[in-house]
């Protein structure tokens, strides 16, 4: 193959007329574009745009209904991932696709034609980490993969696409699990690629500052269709904001000022386990008050998680106390507490938030079912909660065929707008958000973020854990940034510096403690 | 895959109408048929003859329908036995073992009123009955229960220790009615003590009144799974253990009620065999075939794919069909095992044609302008 001769700004892979159809659904419209050695080329849109689908094709999984693909100017047909894998195509999941019982060696050897039955790791080894020094990635190739963060693991996507000789990287929602360090050393490393005239292509949903920094051009999918090829220079957040959701968004959202009522939870030095019997919440007392948003900074894995659950009566406590309007609900099941006014929006939304083989009534029915509103005599009232349902279905704008619809089929957006109508359905006087907008496109975090200002002005207390630093100190009143199970501090929203919960969330205190 | 400017495609479905399902199972059982004619071609058999004989004998003779009948009671419980739990997502591969404990805690509630010492005792059957299938329904549930609260408190697989606690009941059965157990008939040949005349179980029309019984529990787990909290909250169960946990529904307890439900079924099953069809009235010496026989309750609860009103055609096709099969045999001299061959193909052609549940075939007009593109034949 030509690969060698590439040259910088040579057209590597083109795409015509692409056209796939899901029944009832155009997922991509006569799709165009092209990816040039050497360049950062980011596809944006929102979930459901149709990105997904493409990326599918481009890899192999799918076969197009219509539409070419020219790879090096010659037309391909990949009839499975293989081929593409073969003709220099590499993909790094956002799901990742590795053995966790393995290591980062053996999970990047893995499937290598050379591999063979032997395995010279040794040889194989040295190879990889010339591949590592040359682009600047830190990691142990004898460590298990269970052992990595996300961020480790991705890089081992990275390393295995690149061992296997890839010339463009597709790569799906790089920087949503990462920390912001870990963001910062990708982008840097994905610069040295292009340098080498690999062409990267990163899809993208949300987190547009990043696709500002990296990409030299962008290509805009809504609802199926490219909605606009654009240079980065001179593209700001907003107008490609604007190109995918076709609509302006608000990017910070006003902090509403609420009189603070009384506090509604109380939490007492309270501890608790992780799955694996590890102490993973350290004596962490805080409170919230009615009309107030406490957040929760934090990478995840540091206990945020451990905390929602414990507060939702899904995980026992170790130590310590639960205190709600006055009530000790330390050892309550879930079901008291939900009947009692707690309301749980669950990071996990498809695990638990939702049951994916049950319809959108039946979905619903989960924080209703035990209503003696909707259940009287053992005997559930489906009607009623089918009326709910398409009720919640326009309020929320949910995008759903019918209440009959499976909630498998949803998009993450309309999902998570479907868990929030049922959970803010039941006027919680507390509600835990656990990662609301995680993975959520742009469009889809405005209007979570706004229905949790609403329930704020309700009086409702909110415990809002997020990832996103901005997202924490623009809509919470205080801030506590967590590190390894701990409180490192409650500060003030409005006084909270980026840089100075930056930091608090990497495990320093800050030398004034603010409550 | 192309045929002239025709395409044919797989598509995923979107959604199963009644009727589909309905119509892919009537075909698949139609198919199973056709390709079962060339094992009664080999043998020599007109294959129309050999399914008239079948079909005649399993639901239009005298002597054979309400043979045909009683197997399809038996069946249908067993199937709900394993529905209830297969709906939690858990598997009860053991609706021998609960009948067979049901069977034997009638019967030990027959042996309390001393129907062993006298084959003639006047027993008041108002009594005695109700008090026998309470014993098997409760027999059943213990039973079952352990492997739910196995399943509940220690998440040990069910299919283990559903599958061992069969062969455990299988040996008290035996150490029972065989060689000098408490159960032991008078005859001494390995058959269990005969009940009385007097609390044989009512007939209607020639059929023991447990079809009410089986009959009745259709409607009721219809209703069960259709409108009930504790319908809902086995079927969040069985679809996201994690998602019910997060809804309230303890993961302890579900468990533990569907194998109780299950078991308790299954027990009633082992009441209608043993002491509810004419001519048995004890535990027989081959009591085994009939555990073996509980195992279509998995066939049937899989191709009706839990639904309880479903389970009933399809019960009843198996019922006729182990019983008109025997005959057929017998009667046209083929060799042995041609009844289970018969079944088998009729299992795996409507398990293959589940297929059809999601994919649908489509046929599509290529258009000139695109038809070099098309996907890979």
């Amino acid at each position: 193959m030509l690969l060698e001769s590439l040259k910088r700004g040579d057209t590597v892979l083109e795409a015509r007329g692409i056209t796939k159809r899901f029944p009832g659904v155009l997922a991509n419209d006569r799709i165009d574009f092209e990816i040039k050695a050497g360049e950062v080329h980011a596809i944006l849109g929102e979930n459901g745009a149709g990105k997904t689908t493409l990326m599918n094709i481009l890899f192999g999984l799918y076969q197009p209904d219509e539409g070419e693909i020219y790879l090096y100017g010659k037309k391909v047909n990949f009839r499975s991932p293989l081929d593409a894998i073969d003709m220099g195509i590499g993909m790094v999941h956002q799901n990742r696709k590795l053995i966790p019982a393995h290591t980062v060696i053996e999970n990047i050897i893995l499937g290598h034609p050379r591999a063979g039955n032997i395995l010279n790791l040794k040889r194989t080894g040295k190879e990889i980490t010339e591949l590592c020094d040359r682009y600047g990635f830190k990691i142990d190739l004898k460590a298990k993969v269970w052992q990595l963060s996300e961020g480790e693991k991705q890089i081992v996507e990275i390393l295995k696409a690149l061992y296997r000789g890839a010339k463009i990287l597709i790569l799906d929602e790089p920087t949503s699990a990462l920390a912001p360090p870990e963001t910062k050393r990708l982008l840097e490393s994905i610069r040295i690629m292009t340098r080498d005239e690999l062409a990267i292509v990163p899809f993208i949903t949300h987190k547009l500052p990043i696709v500002l920094e990296v990409s030299e051009r962008v290509t805009v999918l809504r609802r199926g269709k490219v909605s606009a090829r654009l240079e980065t220079t001179g593209a700001t957040e907003k107008s490609l904001a604007r190109e995918m959701v076709g609509r302006d968004v608000i990017f910070r959202m006003e902090r509403v000022e609420v009189e603070k009522g009384k506090p509604i939870l109380q939490v007492e030095n309270l501890s608790a386990l992780n799955d694996k019997n590890v102490l993973a919440l350290k004596d962490v007392s805080f409170s919230v008050q009615e009309g107030e948003i406490f957040g929760i900074a934090g990478v995840s894995g540091n206990g945020q998680q451990v905390l929602a659950e414990v507060l939702a009566g899904l995980r026992k406590a170790q130590g310590g106390k639960v205190l709600l309007d006055d009530a000790n609900i330390t050892h309550s099941p879930s079901l008291e507490r939900w009947s009692k006014g707690i309301g749980y929006i669950p990071s996990e939304r498809v695990d638990v938030g939702s049951i994916g083989d049950f319809s959108l009534v039946d979905n619903i029915a989960m924080n209703y079912y035990f209503d003696v509103d909707f259940t009287k005599g053992g005997i559930v009232n489906y009607k009623g909660l089918r009326k709910l349902t398409e009720e919640m279905i326009s309020e929320y704008d949910v995008a759903a065929p019918s209440p009959d619809t499976m909630a498998k089929s949803l998009s993450g957006g309309n999902l998570q707008k479907l868990i929030l109508a049922r959970v803010l359905s039941r006027k919680p006087r507390l509600l835990i958000a656990n990662l609301p907008t995680q993975g959520l496109d742009v469009g889809a975090t405005e209007f979570v973020q706004n229905k949790l200002m609403e329930a704020k002005k309700e009086k409702a207390g909110i415990l809002l854990i997020s990832e996103d630093l901005d997202e924490v100190l623009s809509l919470s009143d205080r801030v506590a940034p967590m590190y390894e199970g701990e409180f490192m501090g409650i500060i003030p929203g409005g006084e909270a510096r980026r840089e100075i919960v930056g930091s608090m969330m990497a495990g320093l205190k800050p030398k004034v403690e603010e409550i | 895959m192309k045929l002239g400017s025709f395409e044919v495609k797989l598509e995923k479905r979107v959604s199963l109408p009644g009727w589909e399902a309905t119509l892919i199972s009537l075909l698949a059982i139609l198919v199973a048929l056709v390709v079962f004619s060339y094992i009664f071609v080999r043998a020599g058999v007109d294959p129309l003859t050999g399914y008239k004989e079948i079909f005649s004998y399993a639901f239009m003779s005298s002597f054979g329908l309400p043979l045909t009948i009683n197997r399809f009671i038996f069946l249908l419980l067993c199937t709900y036995a394993f529905i209830i739990p297969i709906r939690a997502g858990l598997w009860n591969i053991g609706m021998a073992g609960q009948l067979y404990a049901g069977a034997l805690s009638a019967f030990a509630v027959a042996f309390a009123f001393g129907a062993k010492t006298s084959q003639n005792a006047v027993l008041p059957p108002g009594l005695v009955i109700p008090l026998m299938i309470a014993a098997a329904i409760l027999g059943g549930a213990v039973v079952g229960a352990i492997a739910g609260f196995l399943k509940g408190r220690f998440n040990t697989n069910e299919i283990v220790v559903t599958m061992m606690l069969n062969f455990i009941t299988y040996w008290i059965v035996a150490r029972l009615i065989k060689e000098g157990g408490l159960f032991m008939g008078a005859s001494g040949e390995g058959d269990g003590f005969k009940i009385p005349e007097s609390i044989y179980a009512p007939l209607v029309k020639n059929v023991p009144f447990t079809v009410f019984i089986a009959l009745g529990l259709a409607m009721l787990l219809y209703f069960l799974f259709a409108k009930t909290k504790i319908g809902y909250q086995i079927k969040a169960y069985g679809k996201s253990p994690s998602a019910a946990k997060y809804a309230g529904i303890s993961p302890y307890k579900i468990p533990l009620l569907v194998f109780i439900m299950g078991g308790l079924i299954a027990g009633l099953a082992g009441y209608h065999y043993f002491a509810a069809v004419p001519g048995v009235y004890k535990i027989t010496k081959n009591y085994g075939d009939f555990g073996d026989l509980a195992f279509y309750g998995i066939i049937c609860g899989l191709i009706s794919q839990g639904d309880a009103l479903a389970a009933i055609p399809i019960a009843l096709l198996f019922g006729g069909l182990t019983n008109g099969g025997r005959f057929a045999q017998g009667k046209l001299k083929l060799g042995f095992g041609i009844d289970y061959a018969l079944l088998g193909v009729l299992m795996i052609t409507l398990v293959a044609f589940q297929f059809f549940y999601r994919y649908k075939i489509v046929v599509v007009r290529t258009k000139k302008e695109t038809s070099d593109v098309g996907i890979h034949s």
